[in-house]
């Protein structure tokens, strides 16, 4: 079978930043559970810290440079996202917010994606439930149930209700979302000759 | 007379948004306040984007709004919620930037589905930031507002239902500024 491909977006605006820590143990744990059931997965991290002019320049100009427009079809192509965010003032941060309002407001249709999101203190973590759940729905996106939160005090913690065990939950969810779908890789798409097309609408003599 | 900034979020140079906002800023004007406008729009994209505090237009906005008594937050709704561009301003504030401030959230938008943004995305990040009062706020519909030269025109009905919770935000701005006198 054709690889999956996997999109990672993610806002840390620091580095190394634990917004991509949290991506990539999340992408690690997917990755896993899919091979455990015989799927290959491509996986693209998108670094939106490195797109900031692009997405910048995009509100001036209208349109994306050739860097951000290959990420935004990134994310479009893909058949499932990781979507990564550090939580200021209670919500997503304006970066990744950013992202999202120049992705095509169909890009996400019917898509799995997992939300996650990380902050200094677990006093936001409803900030997942309350701010990126809507923005995701509003996109049409599959969001899994399950949303990942990590505050600094959770990167310490091994145990089986914490951090590690929602990250388990959470991508075993998006693995489950995507068993048995076909990738939507686009080496697949083969294109029948016109010739064949006009042939098969001629009526049989 | 109360200090009022208004933060307006749309990252278009034909905005409607910020077209409103000249016209609720001249309302305000004519009830005694002192209001600056300040379009996200025309801050460096690049530092607001990368996070970027000490970038003195950004520190200067910063200052401005610490020394103002009512904050006007106002962005057209994107993908059900304010654009990033405005919250990309946001993140770069202190942490209790609008801590005792008196706020008015105002949205524009293209569909009525939208109206509850208003309480769901942007009252909670008000809120957050510790803003003292936040009050009723206002969701605009694009249709009912159009562009001219001369400024802006809105629907009667609409101005009106606008220009009361504009009324309401200055009735507790100046209440506050007579107890502040009388303390």
């Amino acid at each position: 079978m054709t690889p999956l491909t996997l999109a990672v977006v993610t806002a840390g605006l620091t580095q190394p930043s634990s917004t991509r820590l949290l991506a990539d143990r999340l992408t690690e744990a997917v990755s896993r559970q899919l091979a455990d059931e015989g799927r290959q997965v491509d996986v693209r991290v998108i670094e939106l810290r490195e797109l900031a002019v692009d997405i910048a320049n995009n509100f001036v100009t209208g349109f994306p440079s050739p860097a951000l427009d290959a990420e935004l079809e990134a994310v479009t192509g893909a058949d499932a996202v990781i979507a990564v965010t550090p939580i200021f003032t209670a919500s997503y941060s304006g970066l990744f917010k950013s992202f999202f309002d120049v992705l095509d407001n169909a890009a996400l249709t019917g898509k799995p994606v997992l939300v996650a999101a990380t902050g200094g203190t677990a006093r936001h973590s409803l900030a997942l439930e309350h701010a990126l759940r809507p923005m995701f729905a509003y996109l049409r996106a599959v969001v899994v149930p399950t949303a990942v939160y990590a505050s600094s005090e959770d990167w310490g913690s091994t145990d089986a209700e914490g951090l590690s065990g929602r990250i388990a939950r959470a991508a075993g969810e998006l693995t489950e979302l995507l068993s048995g779908r076909p990738s939507t890789g686009r080496a697949v798409d083969e294109v029948l000759p016109f010739e064949q097309q006009l042939a098969a609408l001629l009526p049989k003599s | 007379m109360a200090r009022i900034l208004a933060l307006t979020g749309s990252p278009s140079a034909t905005s409607r948004t910020e077209a409103v906002i000249e016209h609720v800023a001249a309302r305000l004007r004519g009830q005694g306040h002192r209001i600056a406008l300040v379009p996200v729009r025309d801050l460096p994209p690049g530092a607001l984007l990368s996070g970027d505090a000490t970038q003195p237009d950004i520190a200067a906005v910063a200052d401005a709004l610490a020394s103002a008594d009512g904050i006007i937050v106002a962005s057209p709704v994107f993908k059900a919620s304010y654009s990033g561009l405005l919250k990309s301003l946001l993140d770069l504030l202190p942490q209790f930037a609008l801590d005792g401030k008196v706020v008015l959230p105002l949205a524009t938008g293209g569909s009525l589905a939208h109206v509850l943004a208003i309480d769901y995305a942007f009252r909670p990040v008000l809120n957050s930031m510790g803003a003292e009062h936040v009050v009723q706020g206002y969701f605009l519909l694009n249709q009912l507002v159009t562009m001219s030269e001369r400024g802006v025109t809105i629907e009667a009905d609409a101005e009106a239902r606008l220009l009361s919770v504009v009324d309401g935000f200055s009735e507790v701005l100046h209440r506050r500024t007579r107890l502040a006198a009388a303390s």
